[in-house]
Order: C-alpha cells, then sequence, then structure tokens
C-alpha cells in the first residue's frame, strides 16, 4: 500500500487560512489501512476544521481516491455541495490529491485542492496505523528470484547489488543499527535455499530508465 | 612507481592517508599549509603513496581528486579515493578520466559511507553505482572504451585498488565480495583495520589463492577513548582489551609512545603475513615513521 502520515495540524490550517468553506475528502484505500484518511480520520478532520471557524459541507471518503472512477461516484450526489466550496482537503496520497484536482477541473470549479497527508510511499503494513516498514522501491527491474525474496535495492540502505558494504556488524546495518543488514539476511536465506551460487554472479548496474519520473505503466 | 609494480617486485608496501580540510588549498605558503598536506609531508619518503579521502565519513571537504594533485605536486604519490555516494555514472568515470589526465595513477573504488553519517545529513545519497561496478567501469576505461562501449581518444592507465573487512560476520559474504571485486579488476587491496594477528592470519588463509597482494589496514589507536569506541561502535573492529587501560590518563607524547609500542607488537606478527600496510594516523602522521621503525618493516628505497 501507499504509506501516509498525516501533517502537522497547524500546517493543514496554514494552507487553508484564506479559505472559509472546505470540503474534505479520504479515501478507503490505502489511508483507510494507514489511519490517516479513512471515514474515522475525514470525520473527525472536518469536527477539527469546525471548531477554528470553517465551514465543511461535504466529507466522503471514495472507496480509492486514486482512481477518478471511484472519486466521480462517490462525490457524484454532493458536486453542488462541493461547488459551494472554495477549498478540498485530502486525506490520501499524492496520487489521491492529484486526482482530485483532477475531479474539480473536471467539474469546472476553480478551487483550491490541498493534501493533509505527507505521502511515503509503498509500504507493507506491520500494525496497521502504527507501523509500517518498505520492502519494495519500485524499481522496475525486480531481482527478487536471485537474492532469496529480500530486496536488496529497497533494504540496503545504499540499494548495493554484488554483495555488503563494509559497515554491517553483528548482522544490522551501519546506517542504522536497529535494522538487519540486507546483504546478511540475503546470504542467510540464500544458504538455507542451498543457493548462495546466486551471490557470485556479478549484477549490472540498474537501467535509471525504468525509475526517471513521472513514470507510466502501459500494460497493454 | 606504481604500487602494482612494487607489489610484483614482491616490495613490501607501505602506504599512508590523509583527509582534506574544509577548505581551499589556492593559497598554500610552506608556513600555513593546510593540515592534510603537512600530515602528508610527514610521510613523504617513509611510505610509497598516500591515500587521499573522498569527503569522509560523508563529511564535505575539499575533494579528494584536488586533495591528490596538490600531494602529486607535493612529490608524495597519492592514492586517490573515489566513492559511489555522490556521484552518479558518468559523473564518477568522466572523475576517473579527469584524475588520469591530472597525473593520478593510483585510484581506490569505495561505496562509500552513507550521507545521514555526515555533516549533510539531508543529501541525496546516490550509490548509483557499487564499488563492484565501479571498479569494472575503471577497467573497462583502462581498455580504452566507457561503460556504454564508446571508444575513448585516450585511456587512462592507473593501478585500481579496493578495499575489504577481514572483520566481516559471515566472513564468507565479505569473500564472495572480494572475488567479484578482483574479477572486475581490482588489483590490490587494503584492509579495514585489524589489531588481532589471529583474526587476520584466518583471513590470510582464506584469501591466499586469491592472488592478490593485500596491504593490512591499521587505525592508529590515540587514546583510551578511542580505543572504546572502535571497540564498540566501529563495524567488526576489537582492539585488544589491554590497550585502553595502557593509553588511560597519559600525556599526548606519552600516548603516541605507548601507540608505537603497542601497535609495533601487532605490525611485527603480521609482517609476514601480507604484502604491506596501510596506515590511517589520524592526525598523527608523525607517529608513522616512528612505528614503521619500531616495527622492523622494510624501509622504502
Amino acid at each position: 500500500m501507499i504509506g501516509t502520515a498525516p501533517k502537522p495540524l497547524e500546517d493543514i490550517l496554514g494552507t487553508l487560512e484564506k479559505h472559509v468553506k472546505i470540503a474534505v475528502t479520504g479515501c478507503n484505500g490505502c489511508s483507510k489501512v494507514a489511519k490517516t484518511g479513512g471515514e474515522p480520520e475525514v470525520n473527525a478532520m472536518a469536527e477539527k476544521l469546525r471548531e477554528f471557524g470553517k465551514e465543511v459541507p461535504v466529507a466522503l471518503t471514495p472507496e480509492r481516491g486514486c482512481y477518478i472512477h471511484f472519486v466521480r461516484e462517490k462525490h457524484e450526489n454532493s458536486k453542488d455541495a462541493l461547488s459551494s466550496c472554495d477549498a478540498v482537503l485530502v486525506l490520501g496520497c499524492g496520487g489521491a490529491t492529484h486526482v482530485m484536482r483532477q475531479y474539480t477541473e473536471e467539474l469546472g470549479l476553480k478551487i483550491a485542492v490541498k493534501t493533509g497527508l505527507d505521502t511515503v510511499g509503498h509500504v507493507d503494513i506491520v500494525v496497521p496505523g502504527s507501523l509500517a516498514i518498505e520492502q519494495c522501491g519500485e524499481c522496475g527491474e525486480c531481482i527478487l528470484n536471485e537474492t532469496g525474496a529480500i530486496c536488496p535495492v529497497t533494504k540496503c540502505a545504499k540499494s548495493l547489488l554484488n554483495g555488503p558494504c563494509g559497515g554491517s556488524e553483528n548482522g544490522k546495518c551501519e546506517v542504522d543499527t536497529d535494522r538487519d543488514c540486507a546483504w546478511v539476511l540475503i546470504y542467510n536465506r540464500l544458504q538455507t535455499l542451498g543457493e548462495l551460487n546466486s551471490l557470485k554472479a556479478y549484477r549490472a548496474p540498474r537501467d535509471h530508465r525504468k525509475m526517471n519520473r513521472p513514470r507510466r505503466l502501459v500494460l497493454r | 612507481m606504481k604500487v602494482t609494480e612494487l607489489f610484483s617486485r614482491k616490495v613490501f608496501v607501505l602506504t599512508s592517508e590523509v583527509g582534506p580540510i574544509k577548505g581551499c588549498v589556492r593559497e598554500t605558503s610552506t608556513s600555513d599549509a593546510p593540515a592534510f598536506l603537512k600530515e602528508a609531508e610527514l610521510v613523504k619518503g617513509v611510505v610509497h603513496a598516500v591515500n587521499v579521502t573522498d569527503n569522509q565519513s560523508a563529511v564535505m571537504r575539499l575533494g579528494s581528486l584536488a586533495g591528490s594533485v596538490k600531494l602529486k605536486e607535493k612529490g608524495i604519490e597519492p592514492v586517490y579515493q573515489l566513492t559511489c555516494r555522490d556521484r552518479n555514472r558518468i559523473a564518477l568515470q568522466s572523475e576517473l578520466l579527469s584524475a588520469y589526465s591530472l597525473g593520478i595513477d593510483h585510484v581506490l573504488a569505495l561505496t562509500g559511507d552513507f550521507t545521514t553519517l555526515g555533516d549533510h545529513a539531508g543529501a541525496k545519497p546516490v550509490f548509483d553505482l557499487d564499488s563492484v561496478q565501479l571498479l569494472k567501469i575503471a577497467s573497462e576505461l583502462k581498455e580504452g572504451r566507457d561503460m556504454e562501449g564508446n571508444v575513448l581518444t585516450q585511456a587512462p592507465d592507473f593501478a585500481v585498488g579496493a578495499v575489504v573487512n577481514p572483520n566481516f560476520d559471515p566472513i564468507d559474504l565479505q569473500l564472495i565480495k572480494m572475488e567479484k571485486k578482483i574479477e572486475a579488476g581490482a588489483q590490490f587491496f587494503q584492509t579495514q583495520p585489524v589489531y588481532e594477528p589471529a583474526r587476520f592470519e584466518a583471513f590470510v588463509k582464506r584469501v591466499e589463492g586469491f592472488g592478490v597482494p593485500i596491504q593490512m589496514g591499521f587505525v592508529l589507536v590515540k587514546s583510551s577513548k578511542m580505543a572504546r569506541y572502535m571497540t564498540e561502535r566501529i563495524s567488526g573492529i576489537r582492539v585488544p582489551d589491554g590497550w585502553a587501560s595502557e593509553l588511560e590518563g597519559l600525556s599526548p607524547e606519552r600516548s603516541k609512545e605507548k601507540c608505537v609500542e603497542m601497535s609495533a607488537r601487532v605490525l611485527k606478527e603480521v609482517g609476514s603475513m601480507c604484502q604491506g600496510i596501510h596506515f590511517m594516523p589520524m592526525g598523527w602522521s608523525d607517529v608513522v615513521p616512528r612505528l614503521i621503525e619500531a616495527a622492523g618493516l622494510p624501509k622504502i628505497s
């Protein structure tokens, strides 16, 4: 999922300073799981903004904020209320914020679209609403089949492809001693699987064209 | 003469190391020479070459290329250290061409300390290449082509070295990488510091079939605090138990004498196990000649 963290309330109030009537919209996908933009968080934000003198005529949570069809569907019956607002606050990832901006433009609305979250990226949930960790860096050229399903691009701080740096201590990373050295994990895993030979192969530099932004995925 | 040639002549190769300053070196009179140049002068004629670190510990300083050129101008052979932390593949290759064009004959390829450990913690860590890939690309440049196969008008011809950590656990994982470095073109190795002859001997036995010269790395332990810090905080390093207490409460000069005495004991034991020693004096370059003498290491000719 896409990990998100709430921006400080003072930042949100700051960015909405000149706006009076706010629509708050969330996401029942990743932000719901992260407990940053599901229905409870959207309603709580609406209440908080009212406490600070804002009007909040719209507080909705589409099934997915990143897919415009779901956004259209959810807002279908509240277009007039949305049109009366002078800003939208999105409790979703950066993608959801883009999609919401696109939707308001579709409706011909000239209103600000702001995000209430900082987007961290692709993470996996350990404890919902509390802890998520990054396991995939979305590099576009997956080498998990050769590294025992442990990604050095993501799990090694330096994204090394040909083995560890010299800084690992007791299996921990020199950058953060609370974190396992990815290459020691890979070594142990491949040893268990009897596939240590996989480590001996030279791995060429990655093709960063696959990570050049903005990326576009054409499936068919 | 390149260290590779010295190794092939069975010369015991001695190198030391300096870290460039945070500032420029445009004006350098003898009286107020920057610290790293003064340090290099202290080992001139005592070691074969001097490593110049590349923004060591991710602390921004004068570049290792400028530092290396300054050493060369003073008749001191530099080993130009180049890390993968701050440059992508275009910059790394360009740096290598620049270095050779400016007279650099020795390059040491390293991964580099991570950005957050330094004084610009918010910097973007690059690591476009790793050290194995950097070595391979340096080898390709020497053969007259860049990593994309484009022909160079003139190829560099430096000796390329690499680093290995004998303290690493599991050591097999480090040795796999070492072999990849050799395959990629590493012509000599400098190790992370080792203080335990038995541990170094065990490492040497594992790599003796690799066929590359190895210089054991040796950081001068300057104080009891440093001895404890290195054992507790630096990856895999174990400074012998007695060293911290022996250095406790000594004056700077006495500390140097004690450092020489304790270090010489280790170097006497390991000297026959390797093809050279790489000193990392950490500001105590004046101790290096005394230590070489005390350890009875072969003098450079």
